[in-house]
């Protein structure tokens, strides 16, 4: 041992205990006990450098700045002012206290609830069937390109062919469920028993597509060998796909719930155009009893208050969801 | 446990058979392996076997009834995946109780059963881990639980422990043979690993190219391969094969070949006369040939040492020849290094003629 002598750790090794330690060439293989050999680095290299980055990311984030928080931040200080066309008034806080006492308002968070449950209760079920159905089918790419179509459609556009689906004098299910007797008198979307699960229909039809595309996906990476093992065991194929492939399926699941109930909050042009709320405001759920305040009736201020609030409960839904699928994933790993 | 017997049993893919005609009578109780390289329709009879795959044609039978038709849940058959194949979102308990659920069984006979077979397999203390808790083996380990916890008729073992390190693998051979002798059930072993088939199984069957080559104990495949192909696939390191060709010499019938005259051994002469060409292919495992620096008594080969390389115990020697390099085991005291000359004598008793064309053996 010659060099390095003065720069090394020497570990604690118990009397009695012999360690050796090979190097390199055939000549260092010799009694060495362990300890002497481990020099430190003299000095290490300096961190990789990362200053730049900031630089490279400054105009996407200006850009983004300016087109979504400085909207967001005027959201929020609108939403405490009386504001209608034209200046403002400082209200503090009145628009959101107002809110609770407003039947409509509260009337269409339980609207919303029921259309959002119903559209997604649909969907799900129904997309996944058919991504099993659809799923190995020899005509796959054909039949995915093909159920694709509905969500291809602005969904204004959607609205207005389903308008005249259900039209009271020439639509189509009109005259369907009328012939099969579901249907007394009225049009679908005049009556309120039926004008909800009408909008509820247009936005299944248009949007399972996805959860069946999401799923699709999803099936491709559940496990084969798992399948044909629970196979083995003595698994039906029912059984399989509750036991191997819905398990497999949850963190797509997740997505595309997400994806549709944050969508179902949002979109409302085919229920706008469809119903716009009514009739006797039987589907005014809250975005578009939102859309009335804040654009039918010019009240901007309370607009934003409305908008806030269901901002928020989106969020905190989203991170609720989050966590319920999160739970069984980590214990999957 | 059962007889398997597969009778003319095809597998096809497509237009392409994977499986060609392959017959097979496992006896009750026996371990049998399918050998052969991946793509040899090995797994693909497995899988059959198993009701994971359609049978193209032909039947498989299970003490004589055709299971052809069964869906796998109802042919009694446990299978140990390559990957395991263990459900990761079960504790190694649910893991192996999982068949005994699938069935119907009653709590406390579930777990008296995975008791014991846990117990058996020395994972007893792992029963509340996760499969992402566990290591290869042990992986390995709960996924030969879940077979044998059920009692089934038959064991499918598709490359269990292929994907074990080298210690562990030799350990679990010894294992599993154990364990097969000990529960008495019918398995069928496949694996591509020729040491595995040759030190477990009762009977082998090698496979190539969808085709069954040979079927017989592991003596047979390795001492009498019947063609060529199996003699270069089984045994480590490989069989040597020359190009060399049959003379008459003063009564005698002796192989020529550049480097060396060996006459043939009196019952070798009669195997070959008449049936053989004038060309053939000779092969001789590593082991059957001695190798010298000094030239023995003798009809010997000649040579010219290539490259040794000491492998511990033994040693190999690479042996450059007029048209092709031959590999010699030797003891690790031979003091050849390379470009000596050298002489080999061979163990008649342990080479083989092969035909030159179709590779079938002559003995």
């Amino acid at each position: 041992m010659t060099s390095g002598v003065t720069n090394v750790s020497v570990a604690q090794v118990p009397p009695g205990t012999s360690l050796f330690r090979a190097r390199g060439t055939s000549s260092d293989i010799e009694a060495r006990p362990i300890t002497a050999v481990l020099p430190l680095p003299v000095r290490l290299n300096s961190a990789a450098p990362r200053r730049y980055y900031l630089y490279l990311m400054a105009p996407a984030i200006a850009v983004l700045a300016f087109i979504s928080l400085y909207p967001f931040v005027w959201l929020i200080v609108m939403s405490l002012q009386d504001v209608g066309v034209g200046a403002g008034e400082w209200v503090g806080l009145k628009n959101y206290t107002r809110l609770f006492n407003d039947v409509r308002f509260l009337e269409g968070w339980v609207l919303l609830a029921q259309y959002s449950a119903m559209c997604l209760a649909l969907q799900l079920s129904i997309g996944l069937l058919l991504a099993v159905i659809v799923n190995g089918a020899r005509w796959e790419k054909f039949l995915v390109t093909a159920l694709l179509m509905p969500m291809m459609m602005a969904p204004a556009v959607a609205g207005l062919v389903w308008l005249f689906l259900y039209n009271g004098t020439f639509g189509w299910y009109h005259w369907l469920f009328q012939s099969l007797g579901w249907l007394d008198s009225g049009s679908i979307l005049s009556s309120t028993d039926t004008a909800m699960l009408a909008i509820v229909l247009v936005d299944v039809w248009q949007w399972t597509p996805l959860i069946t595309l999401i799923a699709l996906a999803g099936l491709k990476r559940v496990p084969q060998d798992q399948l044909e093992a629970n196979m083995v065991d003595g698994a039906s194929p029912l059984r399989n796909f509750f036991a191997i492939t819905l398990p497999n399926l949850y963190p797509v699941l997740l997505i595309a719930i997400m994806l549709r109930f944050m969508d179902n909050f949002r979109f409302i042009d085919a229920a706008l155009v469809l119903t716009g709320g009514g009739p006797a405001d039987s589907t005014k759920i809250l975005p578009i009893y939102l859309f009335e305040v804040a654009f039918k009736f010019f009240k901007l201020g309370r607009g934003a208050a409305i908008a806030l609030t269901l901002l928020v409960v989106t969020i905190i839904l989203g991170k609720l969801l989050v966590r319920i699928f999160e739970k069984p994933k980590s214990e999957r790993v | 446990m059962a007889r398997i017997s597969i009778n003319k049993v095809w597998k096809y893919y497509g237009t392409s058979p994977a499986v060609r005609e392959l017959n097979l009578e496992c006896d009750d109780g026996s371990f049998v392996s399918i050998l052969g390289p991946s793509g040899c329709g090995k797994s693909s009879t497995m899988r059959m076997i198993a009701g994971l795959e359609h049978i193209s044609a032909g039947d498989i039978l299970f003490d004589g009834q055709r299971i052809n038709d069964l869906p796998p849940k109802d042919r009694d058959v446990a299978m140990v995946f390559e990957n395991y194949a263990l459900y990761p979102h079960k504790s190694v308990f649910d893991n192996i109780a999982n068949p005994l659920r699938l069935r119907g069984f009653a709590a406390d006979k579930i777990k008296e059963r995975v008791t014991s077979a846990t117990k058996l397999l020395e994972i007893d203390h792992l029963l509340n881990r996760r499969p992402s808790e566990l290591s290869g083996g042990q992986k390995q380990r709960v996924a030969i639980g879940r077979a044998i916890v059920r009692e089934p008729k038959l064991f499918l073992f598709d490359e269990p422990i292929a994907h074990l390190d080298a210690k562990l693998r030799a350990h679990m051979r010894g294992e599993i043979k154990h364990l097969q002798r000990s529960l008495g059930t019918t398995m069928i072993y496949v694996t591509h690993d020729q040491l595995e088939a040759l030190s477990m199984a009762d009977m082998i069957a090698v496979m190539h190219d969808g085709e069954l080559q040979q079927w017989g104990t592991p003596s047979e495949i390795f001492n009498r391969p019947v063609n060529a192909w199996v003699a270069g696939f089984v045994g480590e390191p490989a069989m040597n094969f020359l190009s060399a060709e049959l003379r008459s010499e003063g009564g005698n019938t002796v192989l020529t070949h550049p480097n060396f005259n060996i006459p043939l051994l009196p019952q070798q002469v009669a195997l070959v006369n008449g049936s053989a060409k004038r060309e053939v292919r000779m092969g001789v495992r590593p082991d059957a040939l001695s190798i010298s620096t000094t030239r023995p008594d003798g009809p010997v080969i000649e040579g010219r040492i290539y490259v040794t390389e000491l492998l511990g115990g033994d040693m190999l020697v690479d042996v450059q020849l007029a048209d092709a390099r031959i590999r010699v085991k030797t003891s690790t005291d031979f003091t050849g290094v390379a470009d000596d000359a050298c002489y080999m004598t061979v163990n008649r008793d342990k080479w083989h003629l092969f035909d030159i064309e179709d590779g079938h053996a002559y003995f």
